[in-house]
């Protein structure tokens, strides 16, 4: 099996991430519910992994690492935190449905800027054009379908020079590039456990610029006697029991991401894409690439008279894994000009290697 | 032997406050409060037998001395303690 869907989920891990879910569920209880051992080992473990998500992201206090079961639900979060009916809200032609969702849910009067595929200088100038008088900016750091590296630090410059929150959606980016909290000022970042992070599914981070508000109420293990939820983070955000098993692999991922560094994981995904890009040069297949600075490990292509769903068919059945269709993100497809055909998309991760991209191409190029 | 129990709003402070203090070489351990002394329902603390003084100062320059300090000698009650 050539496994090239990491964009949706890193499937091969680092096997610390397999034992350290072995660990939790063996031995493992309810943090923040007694402090008996087990229940203070599961604590340890929900701590530990706070630390080692604020030393990656550069947040000064650990409490402002909320975990959530994945990028949807932490940006769930902070979009009702911050929009409501009628709120003014700025987003790239590039975001996901879990951010196009949510602001239509809550009734946001949404602008979008900046459609041009893997053009920076467009995005931000159509940002800077639109963005005065807006309440919000919902930005994506990698296009999920393009693998398009959007200008993050640029636009989170321009919403501090406007005054405007901004929330990152950091789901493609989060232990493949740097996201530093500090840097972007963010109101809110979200992102998953389970991919560039090596995590288990189920697992998700949110960093917490602002205090934010509940999503769900419940137990929270402080505050017993008080019919709301406590004021503080995390306790705020974090109502019922964590996902203990989950957040103990993550952080093994997290480790993972840091030991092996995140420019040496960019830099061998850099190198598959020029690979991939190079095998198909000339084919009859249409790749959506940029340049070099603005393409993360993530490469979508079509085929003409050919639907993305028989040609990811095609791979199945050579045990090649792609994702086809509109990858949840039509609002991309509209702006790329992709939305009539959806693409294909094959994405790598530090576990892929060049002979397997080879492979893959070499296959590709034999589908009539 | 004495005991100091710095109270915490929560958990996660609790071990923040306690990775601080053991990483300046003073032995903390978190503990579930007792009940006497809660006012919230639940609630955690910072136990420790020494190097008290030293506690206060580096919880207080990291922002983390929030809650009442208590103090308590051979088993017996808890006392409030002000610094």
């Amino acid at each position: 099996m050539i496994y090239l869907d990491n964009a949706a989920t890193t499937l091969i891990k680092p096997p610390a991430v397999s034992a350290a879910v072995n660990k939790a569920i063996k031995s493992m209880a309810s943090p923040g519910r007694g402090a008996h051992r087990p229940a203070m080992a599961a604590a340890n473990e929900v701590y530990n992994c706070r630390e080692a998500a604020a030393g990656l992201f550069n947040v000064d206090e650990p409490e402002r690492v909320v975990f959530t079961m994945n990028a949807t639900h932490g940006l769930n979060i902070a979009i009702k935190s911050m929009a409501h009916q009628g709120s003014r809200v700025l987003i790239s032609g590039f975001e996901h449905n879990s951010v196009v969702r949510p602001l239509k849910a809550v009734g946001a009067d949404v602008t979008v800027a900046g459609r041009e595929l893997f053009d920076s200088e467009n995005l931000l100038r159509d940002f800077e054009r639109k963005i005065s008088g807006m309440e919000l900016v919902v930005c994506t750091h990698v296009s999920n379908v393009f693998g398009y590296i959007l200008p993050i630090y640029e636009v989170a410059e321009l919403c501090r020079e406007y005054s405007v929150p901004l929330i990152v959606d950091a789901s493609q980016s989060a232990g493949i590039l740097p996201v530093d909290m500090k840097k972007l000022g963010a109101a809110f970042i979200a992102m998953p456990g389970h991919k560039g992070l090596f995590g288990p599914q189920g697992t998700g981070i949110l960093l917490c610029g602002e205090e934010g508000k509940t999503l769900i109420e419940g137990g929270s293990g402080s505050d017993s006697i008080s019919e709301f939820m406590p004021d503080y983070l995390p306790d705020r955000l974090e109502a019922g029991t964590h996902n203990v098993c989950g957040i103990a692999g993550l952080r093994a991922g997290i480790e993972f991401v840091k030991l092996k560094g995140t420019e040496n994981i960019l830099s061998h995904e850099k190198k598959l894409l020029r690979i991939m890009k190079k095998s198909l040069a000339g084919s009859d297949y249409e790749l959506f690439t940029g340049d070099s600075h603005n393409q993360s490990g993530v490469i979508s292509l079509r085929k003409r008279n050919t639907d993305c769903e028989s040609l990811a068919e095609k791979l199945y059945e050579r045990d090649i894994c792609v994702r086809s269709g509109l990858h949840c993100a039509p609002l991309a497809h509209k702006s790329a000009g992709t939305i009539d055909t959806g693409t294909v998309r094959f994405s790598f991760s530090p576990f892929i290697s060049a002979d397997q991209v080879k492979s893959c191409c070499r296959i590709l190029r034999g589908i009539v | 032997m004495k005991q100091y129990l710095i109270m915490c709003r929560s958990l996660t402070y609790a071990q923040r406050a306690e990775r601080v203090l053991n990483r300046a070489g003073i032995s903390a351990a978190v503990v579930k409060a007792p009940q006497s002394l809660l006012t919230g329902g639940c609630g955690y603390a910072i136990s420790l037998h020494r190097n008290f003084d030293r506690a206060v100062l580096l919880l207080k320059n990291n922002g983390l001395l929030r809650g009442k300090m208590y103090k308590r000698e051979n088993d017996g009650e808890y006392e409030e303690f002000i610094t």
